[in-house]
């Protein structure tokens, strides 16, 4: 209890400095592990699933395996680096597969295929990246200009680039990519790990820095805690928003192009199943859906507990009819433990 | 310039500034002149135009006429960001910190707002913004780590971060900055105040102050100067020194004060309690709490924020849970408590937090009045919309509420306004057994202050018990019939004041 820090007149109000200095140094320690809780115990549940997982099968623990998971990850961690942009700011991105879609088309039929066509070389990754960004470009220019909810908007594009791959696709055989050299990369192993894990890790690691270090991110950060007070300190907000959508769908677009090296070809559904993955595990690391808190590692972390839990379950010798229903009921429980510490008196689930 | 102009050129002067919204003029012609190291004191009531000023000010608006000179330029704010790089701050009444950022962060919002400060090409230099804003709280006297995260520090911590932010303004053109306090003390318990009051004093050494507050004590011990507005005019200015607080009050209201005195009612004897709890308790919370509330009578408790106070009074009204002890209404036992039963036993709840628990922003007045306790209103499952209007316009009439308009959604009302249809809401239930006010008068102007306890003690007379968690002491010891002191959870102690005679520095004592 703090010492008595008024007297009874008015005029001559006493306080008691160094009580109050003495208070502010006990905030300043406290605060220092303050937020490091939650992504320990998100480590701490990895741990046991791997301990629980390894019992039941033998194969597991092993190094096979654990490229086999990295592999697994890398897709839904490009795009929940994208995805965790734009739940930060308080929005959502459901169009994900169709971007996807999209962009593993163009990129599929843009370069040496079994349809026949020109390699159009560096064009076959350029293309369907601006594809996808004019994608997101769009979704970002309809929910900030025309004021739609982001939810409804990205609904929408959603099924626009599953439409534009559906046309380019057409109605010919499925094609593949003829050469090897594209298709071997992404599972390659560099330093122990697949190419395209290590892809996943720096990108990670730059779209940590973008939101711990620039202004960029910061002023995400600040848009998703309070929009109203970020308008009233002159905050760019619009173009700080739209530039968001901007990066998730050039992400979504990037995990098109991998999926298709991974699969050696595609069709208009590569996207299919990644924004069912991709969604929970940013919420499940950490990133609160309503903005401003969360990050980068923490979608990291979600997106490996996920990948794990499924790797786990197929090696448990879980019925693949079983493991849809088993999954999505783990996710549930995983996400009301997530955000069981949160349940505040004045929060009303929406 | 001459150093003897230099001295008189205020830093602040407004000459015939207007501004009209439509046909109502918020603003008719005000003039006005700060001077370096004066602490202006601005009062009016909810609507007398003070808040356009203050947006004026601020960039927010702009004026329709009339000019704003700053240290002798005139000056047009054409936003927030101008308004900051002249070296005019605000700290809003309701803070707008950004929580999940550094207290560094949030200090250097309005440097950051003007493009280069504290980063190169977009990326942060949190070495520079972390030391900048430690000097910044150096001046105020804080030690606070500028790395700590906003949302981990208690509200006066955060108002300190709200001031050093409102001085790191850009000053490289003006040395004063101009600080405005815009109701600063409205949510601090009183040890907070003194602390704000003390920065208030530093803050002089340095700059100028407008200080807006609704506490009329508060104005004269903290101002030199005090401002009073009424209908978008400035009608007094003041020196402090030559002011009582009743004259403020009739500058500010236009007539006298109406205010009745709570005619106090002795404890009675063999008569049931309207509400009567035996060792109610929650664990870290509040322990062990017996008290009986008789028809007519106002409890009022006191205590500073950790005393288990609004933990109590919210778990009376099923708000929140309880480990132990029983409640009985009306001689009767209360099981399974909840908000829905107590209402249903004719309980009634003023929050603190108006805005989020104690009204529906987005419906009408005339929908919220009728929200719990429709009465007349109810044919069945169905609303009479006519006779809920009926009832709304008749509360409006009795409230003095403004703007009378009984359609327009509550959000839209001031907070004074808002207020008044929050007890009439309760007020409505003729049944209404036990009122518990956690802060009523919070944020709320002197003129609807007056309105509100004038219906806590018009509501006494009918026979409603009343729980009050007053503002201030003062407020305890005017309205209450019994007043109990909360420390740490437990009742330390109890005065029935048709009796006792306590002062406050007694009810201080043993709070702390």
């Amino acid at each position: 209890m703090a010492p008595t820090q008024t007297s009874e007149s008015p005029a001559d109000v006493k306080v008691d400095t160094a009580a109050i200095r003495a208070r502010e140094q006990v905030t300043a320690r406290r605060v220092v592990f303050a937020g490091s809780g939650e992504p320990l115990a998100l480590i701490g549940a990895m741990v046991v699933l791997i301990a629980i997982f390894s019992i039941l099968n033998p194969r597991f623990a092993t190094i096979e395996n654990l490229q086999n998971v990295l592999n697994q990850a890398s897709l839904p961690l490009i795009i929940g680096l994208g995805a965790t942009f734009v739940i930060l700011i308080g929005s959502i991105d459901l169009s994900v597969e169709g971007v996807m879609g999209a962009s593993g088309v163009a990129f599929v039929l843009l370069s040496a295929n079994s349809r026949g066509g020109q390699d159009t070389g560096i064009w076959a990754w350029v293309l369907p990246l601006l594809l996808a960004a004019a994608l997101g470009l769009t979704s970002g220019l309809i929910y900030t200009m025309l004021r739609v909810p982001s939810f409804i908007v990205t609904l929408g594009m959603w099924f626009v680039g599953f439409g534009i791959a559906t046309i380019l696709y057409g109605t010919d055989a499925y094609p593949e990519l003829t050469d090897d050299t594209i298709t071997l990369w992404v599972a390659k192993i560099t330093f122990g790990l697949p190419n395209v894990f290590w892809v996943a890790a720096i990108l990670t690691a730059i779209m940590a820095i973008v939101l711990r270090f620039t202004r960029f991110g910061r002023v995400a950060l600040a848009i998703g805690n309070n929009e109203e007070i970020a308008r009233s300190n002159g905050m760019p907000i619009i173009k700080n928003k739209i530039f968001i959508f901007i990066v998730a769908g050039l992400f979504s677009g990037l995990a098109g192009i991998l999926a298709t090296m991974q699969m050696g070809g595609t069709s208009n559904h590569i996207g299919d199943g990644y924004l069912f993955i991709t969604i929970p595990a940013v919420v499940i690391g950490g990133t609160s859906l309503g903005g401003g808190k969360g990050g980068m590692f923490r979608t990291a972390i979600g997106v490996l507990l996920l990948t794990i839990l499924n790797n786990g379950l197929v090696l448990a010798g879980v019925s693949p009819s079983y493991q849809s229903a088993v999954s999505g009921a783990i996710l549930v429980v995983a996400i009301v433990a997530t955000a069981w510490p949160q349940r505040g008196r004045l929060r009303i689930a929406k | 310039m001459t150093k003897a102009k230099e001295a008189t050129t205020p830093v602040l002067r407004l000459t015939d500034v207007q501004k009209s919204f439509g046909p109502v003029h918020a603003l008719k012609s005000v003039s006005l002149e700060i001077h370096r190291g004066e602490v202006i004191g601005l009062i009016g009531e909810n609507g007398a135009g003070k808040s356009t000023l203050l947006k004026i000010l601020t960039g927010i608006y702009q004026p329709d006429r009339g000019t704003i000179a700053v240290n002798g330029a005139t000056m047009k704010f054409r936003n927030p960001r101008d308004s900051a790089s002249a070296g005019i701050g605000v700290v809003h009444q309701e803070q707008s910190l950004f929580t999940n950022l550094t207290v560094a962060e949030n200090i250097a919002m309005n440097g950051a707002a003007s493009k280069g400060y504290g980063t190169t090409f977009g990326f942060y230099r949190w070495g520079k913004l972390n030391k900048a804003a430690a000097q910044t709280l150096e001046i105020i006297g804080s030690r606070l780590n500028p790395k700590t995260r906003v949302g981990d520090l208690s509200f006066v911590d955060r108002q300190m971060v709200e001031i050093a932010r409102a001085i790191s303004v850009d000053t490289s053109k003006n040395a004063t900055p101009l600080v405005i306090l815009d109701e600063p003390t409205s949510l601090l318990e009183r040890g907070e105040t003194a602390i704000l009051e003390r920065e208030i004093r530093k803050l002089k050494d340095f700059g100028s102050v407008i200080f807006v507050s609704h506490r009329l004590d508060e104005i004269i011990r903290n101002c030199d100067r005090i401002l009073v507005m009424r209908n978008g005019e400035l009608v007094a200015d003041r020196v402090t020194t030559s002011v009582t607080e009743d004259e403020l009050f009739k500058l500010m209201v236009g007539h006298e004060s109406h205010a009745t005195k709570h005619e106090r009612r002795a404890r009675p004897v063999n008569e049931t309690p309207a509400i009567e709890v035996t060792g109610l308790t929650r664990k870290g919370k509040f322990k062990n709490i017996s008290l009986s509330l008789h028809p007519g009578r106002v409890t009022a408790i006191v205590g500073t924020s950790g005393s288990g106070r609004e933990e109590f009074s919210r778990a009376l009204f099923g708000a929140e849970k309880f480990d132990g002890g029983t409640i009985m209404l009306n001689g009767r036992a209360a099981r399974g408590w909840r908000i829905p039963k107590a209402v249903k036993r004719g309980m009634g709840f003023v929050p603190a937090e108006r805005k989020v628990e104690g009204m529906v922003g987005g419906f009408t007045a005339a929908e919220n009045i009728v929200l719990t306790h429709p009465g007349d209103a109810a044919f069945g499952p169905f609303l009479k919309p006519w006779k809920r209007n009926k009832i709304a316009q008749q509360w409006f009439t009795t409230l003095d509420v403004r703007p009378n308009d009984i359609s327009q959604n509550l959000e839209r009302f001031s907070g004074g306004n808002q207020q008044k249809v929050v007890m009439a809401k309760w007020l409505n239930d003729p049944e209404l057994r036990v009122l518990v006010l956690d802060h009523p008068l919070r944020g709320l102007d002197p003129g609807a202050a007056e309105t509100v306890n004038e219906q806590i003690k018009a509501a006494c007379k009918k026979g409603t018990a009343v729980i009050l968690l007053a503002d201030t002491l003062e407020e305890a010891l005017e309205m209450g019939d019994d007043v109990i002191v909360m420390r740490d959870g437990i009742v330390s102690a109890s005065y029935d004041l048709t009796v006792d005679n306590p002062s406050t520095l007694d009810l201080l004592e043993r709070m702390v």
